[in-house]
């Protein structure tokens, strides 16, 4: 076996791992350079920093409704969220605490259900919302989000609620506490950091899902952020200086929220690897 | 993966408490929300797709025509199918040993190797997992555009060539420019599964190791590959899975082309229910990558149910 001397070795370890790092962040750096570029620049010197900030592309971004996206990616995301998170809860925690007849079924039905990949429901699912008239529609978004979102979410939870000490229901329930009481008083506060992880994620699927909002959605006044994005390439083709300004607009607010809620994030990540 | 069945097993063994007694309806009414919009927009569509893949109808003309199993035997002769099952397999085959090999080295550092700046790290590497695929996919076509590119810019103050055609317009090229954009998209993601797994192996292991006399290259093939082993298959699993889904990059990359070289499954549905209007057959692939992704979480179930 290779002997080194562990100094060296760190050394190397430290230069591939510094390397790794220049090479994920420098298309992100060029991403904000480009934004801030006016588009003579972005053709003469295309790596380089801008010789001044331009603000042109943003304003250009803004002026064909980057906002209205923006809205309608930040409503989905908040009725989405909200709804996976408050049903799943519901599920999760009937399966994991209530013996209820049936339960194994519910669980296995929604374990299987997780390996269903969305293409290959599309096209019913497509006629489904067609029939409910909620084509265009941002309800029709978040209906199906929400239920995509389930399974991952009810897994996550029913783990944890297994593990939830179940001394302090007792101890609620000889206090004399209604069941739901109990839920509502004593195990859900105590959950915050479990269902803040849950959310977390699923804002971050929400905020970007493409397929389904590519299907549903074809005017404009509806179009989530990712939607929007493509339709600002076909306008702009070339103006890569508009569009990296609409991509870095997009992206800002959820690296914003993935920075302050790394430690939820990727708990819930690696909750799929265990 | 494996976590779900560990609680389902756990469920088994300690019936949870019965506080509150057996309350059949008031469990019902819990999970009923969460069953019924799942049956609604998963469990029926699902039905519909094995049902409606063997008639023959289009987005604008509602009459349904049976035609058997004719779109599957069709699927078998259609040579643009067989491009995009061979396109998901490079890219199942190419996700496992760039994504999970690099991931593994790179968690790997930031477990035992290196000691400082480790959050920082981890937090880049990660990053561009949380930004959309399709805001990704535009960020790497201007990296990728033939005239305002920086890898062309790279290319050519090295004074290496660059394809005719562009990267994203050679046929030969354009399917491992995805792979690239994926692998540099996805890798932070392995490296978070398994930096979570290595940082369970007990530190007496390689203290043990240590004194055998086994430096830093030979604890990782001794102990930290081995403890991994069951990671590691649910991450095998998870790129195959994921690879076979994929879609998002593939539509703004290249949008299946140029010709169909880089059509996958999921862009070759979605082009014949939703361009071409062949609603019937884009049902039977969806039937086919049914198949393939409930078969993979077989083996998931299976491999995970093995080591118990």
């Amino acid at each position: 076996m290779i002997r080194m001397p562990f100094k060296t070795l760190r050394l190397m370890m430290y230069v591939f791992i510094g390397g790794y790092c220049v090479f994920i962040l420098t298309p992100l750096s060029w991403m904000v350079f480009t934004a801030f570029k006016k588009r003579s620049e972005i053709f003469a010197n295309p790596s380089g920093l801008p010789s001044e900030l331009y603000f042109g592309n943003f304003e250009r971004v803004f002026s064909s409704g980057i906002g209205t996206y923006f809205l309608n990616s930040l409503i989905t995301s908040v009725f989405s969220v909200t709804g996976i998170v408050a049903i799943s809860t519901l599920a999760a925690y009937a399966l994991a605490r209530i013996p209820f007849k049936g339960r194994m079924w519910v669980y296995m039905l929604i374990v299987a259900s997780y390996a269903v990949p969305l293409h290959a429901v599309l096209v019913p699912m497509f006629q489904l919302l067609d029939g409910f008239g909620l084509l265009n529609t941002l309800a029709g978004l978040i209906l199906p989000y929400i239920a995509f979102g389930i399974p991952f979410t009810v897994i996550l939870l029913y783990a944890f609620f297994l593990e939830f000490p179940k001394d302090l229901e007792e101890a609620a329930k000889l206090d004399g506490c209604s069941q739901l009481r109990t839920v509502f008083s004593i195990v859900l506060p105590l959950s915050k950091p479990a269902l803040l992880s849950a959310a977390i994620f699923q804002v971050v699927f929400v905020w970007n899902e493409f397929l389904i909002a590519l299907l549903i959605l074809t005017s404009k006044g509806v179009k989530t952020l990712p939607l929007g994005l493509t339709s600002f390439q076909g306008q702009y083709s070339s103006d890569w200086g508009a569009i990296m300004a609409a991509v870095l607009l997009s992206a800002l607010p959820i690296v914003a929220l993935y920075l302050a809620m790394q430690k939820h994030f990727v708990r819930s990540l690696t909750g799929m690897g265990k | 993966m494996t976590v779900l069945l560990e609680q389902e097993s756990a469920a088994h063994r300690a019936t949870p408490s019965s506080i509150f007694g057996t309350s059949t309806i008031f469990g019902w009414i819990m999970v009923l929300p969460a069953l019924s919009l799942f049956a609604l927009f998963i469990l029926v569509p699902f039905i519909q797709t094995l049902i409606y893949s063997l008639y023959k109808f289009g987005l604008t003309s509602p009459t349904k025509q049976f035609v058997g199993f004719s779109h599957y035997i069709e699927i078998v002769q259609d040579d643009v199918f067989w491009i995009a099952f061979e396109n998901n397999i490079i890219i199942a085959i190419t996700g496992i040993i760039l994504q999970i090999g690099v991931g593994l080295l790179l968690a790997a550092i930031l477990d035992r190797g290196i000691k400082r700046g480790k959050s920082v790290i981890s937090a880049i590497i990660f990053m561009p997992i949380v930004i959309s695929t399709i805001a990704i996919g535009l960020l790497w076509r201007l990296v990728f555009d033939p005239n305002t590119g920086m890898i062309e810019e790279l290319f050519f103050n090295m004074g290496w060539s660059t394809p005719m055609r562009g990267w994203l317009g050679d046929p030969d090229i354009a399917l491992y420019a995805i792979i690239f954009v994926g692998f540099w998209q996805y890798t932070g993601f392995m490296m978070i599964i398994l930096l979570a797994a290595m940082q369970g192996i007990p530190r007496e292991l390689y203290e043990a190791a240590k004194l055998d006399g086994a430096g830093p290259i030979l604890s990782f093939f001794n102990v930290t590959l081995p403890e991994l082993r069951n990671v590691l298959i649910v991450c095998v699993l998870i790129t195959v899975i994921s690879a076979f889904k994929v879609f998002d990059l593939v539509y703004v990359l290249t949008s299946g082309g140029p010709g169909n070289s880089t059509q996958v499954m999921g862009s070759y549905i979605v082009q014949n229910a939703f361009t071409i209007g062949r609603m019937g057959y884009a049902n039977a692939v969806s039937v086919v990558l049914l198949v393939i992704a409930l078969g993979l979480g077989l083996v998931q179930l299976h491999t995970s149910r093995r080591d118990k």
